[in-house]
């Protein structure tokens, strides 16, 4: 039943696709109650660019996308802040530029192939040891973050008005988390594909919401939720036969519906 | 008496039109400032101006030091209009969001000390019994309470408040403005009010803020129920209405004031309209 742990490629998509589902998590919480997590749906279409420009070059997707996501998410912002457009219109702008650049390139380069089937889809096996290091570090970074500024990030995101009034520098923690997040969408696109990243960041956070009663409680969930999913997703694709990006996303939905459930039955929430 | 608010030629404007502009004042050491105005008339944006939340033109200077420049937020409590979580359900406690008022810090554990404090401020404003409920599962009302709290739990010296009574029950209230004038003549904490409830706030306030797009009076509240400003503006009935009229119980909150008024102005009826 588990012989398919033995393979040095599925493990190694097992570690870093759980050092990705769990820094999507915990980053993830912080977006989805800043009403902002659909930014991860804006980026990965930029991702799309990213994966194209390096197919066009024959450089490393994940290297060449993580600077240009990067570059999109100060887009966002900047749309946001300085020309007060709604944060949803703007991301909707970046993420139509993303993919509209995306896919003039990759008719350019001749068309879709293989790779980037890959890259839309998911492909956690592929997943090289240099780029597990990547999501080692990065959850490492998330992880520092939250130990270090848990005040500085709950507060700004509970009421930032306020935060500023406390010297919290709010543009900075705003800024610093779309960062974080652009990298961990960048290197999620291994794991499940540029379609399904958001999910990611959206659905164990939900999830984890509706059963805990504080913010730490929270963040233990969503993590736990989004490293479940990536290990049952994996095991059940392997099983079944079906995609593995697919599958780790059809489990969260399944665990966000156990917690819907288990809130209305008399968790928590309950009203 | 020291500066604590100094205000030099605001202006700001979202779009071409200003809200606000030739905005210019000095608020002291003690004062209990009413801001009144219309809606619209740009009170909250002048709020915001002095708290750095908008950026316009002008000079500022808190405790007399440039907003730019200054560090110590510590010394300033807010509570804004509205709640912060009105729609969504942030898994936070109540006794967490009054923690929010004390200077951040790295980590994540309140020290023994913040805690004290957290609860001194959370007894004041009696909201200690909902310290562990999760604050989006408290009523407008008690919410409003607990940011209260939030907003002197620093001991600050200068209060910002807007708008802080319109959810609050009757009984609430008193002890709201209860608090605020105990804060402002004990503690000699400054306060700026923005308040549509001039009846209940007017008997422990030093001084008005008249704001229509600009200042069109600050002083006394004696000086106000005189002011040809501000008589111009709103014309003399309302001028005195704003501070006797709505006193829902009846008596002048000016005293020797009010009778000063009743003998300048006649038609409101004396003292105790």
């Amino acid at each position: 039943m588990f012989e398919f742990l033995s393979y040095s490629f599925v493990q190694r998509g097992l570690v870093a696709g759980t050092f990705v589902a769990v820094a999507c998590a915990l980053l993830g919480v912080f977006l989805v109650l800043k009403r902002l997590s659909l930014i991860g749906d804006g980026m990965s279409h930029v991702c799309l660019t990213g994966v194209a420009v390096a197919l066009l070059t024959s450089t490393s997707p994940v290297y060449m996308s993580v600077p240009i996501v990067m570059v999109a998410s100060a887009g966002i912002m900047k749309l946001t802040q300085k020309f007060k457009i709604y944060g949803d219109a703007a991301i909707g702008i970046v993420s139509a530029a993303g993919l509209s650049i995306g896919l003039l390139l990759t008719s350019l380069a001749g068309g879709f192939n293989t790779d980037l089937l890959g890259y839309l889809f998911g492909s956690i096996l592929t997943v090289s040891f240099s780029e597990t290091v990547l999501c080692a570090i990065l959850l490492m970074v998330v992880l520092a973050c939250l130990f270090a500024f848990y005040r500085y990030l709950v507060s700004a995101c509970f009421d930032a008005p306020f935060a500023h009034t406390r010297g919290v520098p709010v543009q900075t923690v705003n800024t610093g988390l779309v960062m974080i997040t652009s990298v961990a969408v960048v290197l999620a696109f291994k794991v499940v594909g540029i379609f399904l990243i958001s999910a990611l960041l959206i659905i164990p956070p939900v999830a984890a919401l509706l059963i805990s009663r504080t913010f730490k409680q929270v963040l233990v969930w969503a993590s736990a939720f989004g490293a479940l999913s990536v290990w049952a997703g994996i095991w059940i694709s392997f099983v079944f036969n079906i995609p593995s990006g697919a599958a780790i996303i059809l489990v969260s939905l399944i665990i966000l519906l156990g917690a819907y459930t288990w809130s209305k039955l008399g968790g928590v929430n309950a009203r | 008496m020291p500066s604590v608010i100094k205000a030099e030629n605001l202006r700001f404007a979202y779009t071409r039109v200003p809200v606000l502009e030739q905005v210019s004042f000095d608020v002291q050491m003690g004062d209990y400032v009413g801001i009144i105005g219309p809606n619209g008339g740009g009170k909250t944006t002048l709020l915001k101006l002095i708290l750095g939340l908008e950026k316009g033109e002008g000079q500022i200077s808190l405790f007399d030091t440039p907003l730019a420049q200054f560090k110590a937020w510590q010394k300033i409590g807010y509570l804004a209009q509205k709640s912060p979580v009105s729609q969504s359900r942030f898994p936070i406690s109540a006794e967490e969001v009054v923690l929010m008022g004390l200077p951040n810090r790295c980590g994540s554990r309140p020290s023994v000390s913040e805690l004290k404090q957290v609860h001194e401020a959370m007894q004041r404003t009696r909201t200690r019994e909902y310290a562990g409920t999760i604050f989006h599962d408290l009523s407008i009302g008690q919410q409003q309470r607990v940011l209260l709290a939030r907003a002197i739990v620093s001991n600050p010296q200068l209060l910002i408040l807007d708008e802080p009574s319109t959810a609050l029950d009757a009984q609430s209230r008193e002890m709201f403005f209860d608090l605020l004038g105990e804060l402002n003549k004990k503690h000699h904490v400054t306060i700026l009010l923005i308040t549509h409830d001039t009846g209940e706030v007017g008997k422990h306030i030093s001084k008005f803020m008249y704001v229509d797009k600009t200042v069109i009076f600050f002083g006394t509240k004696k000086e106000f129920c005189h002011s040809e400003a501000v008589a111009k503006h709103l014309g003399p009935f309302a001028q005195h209405t704003i501070d006797h009229l709505h006193n829902h119980h009846g008596h002048c909150p000016l005293g020797e004031a009010c009778e000063e008024c009743a003998h300048d102005h006649p038609h409101l009826g004396g003292p105790h309209v």
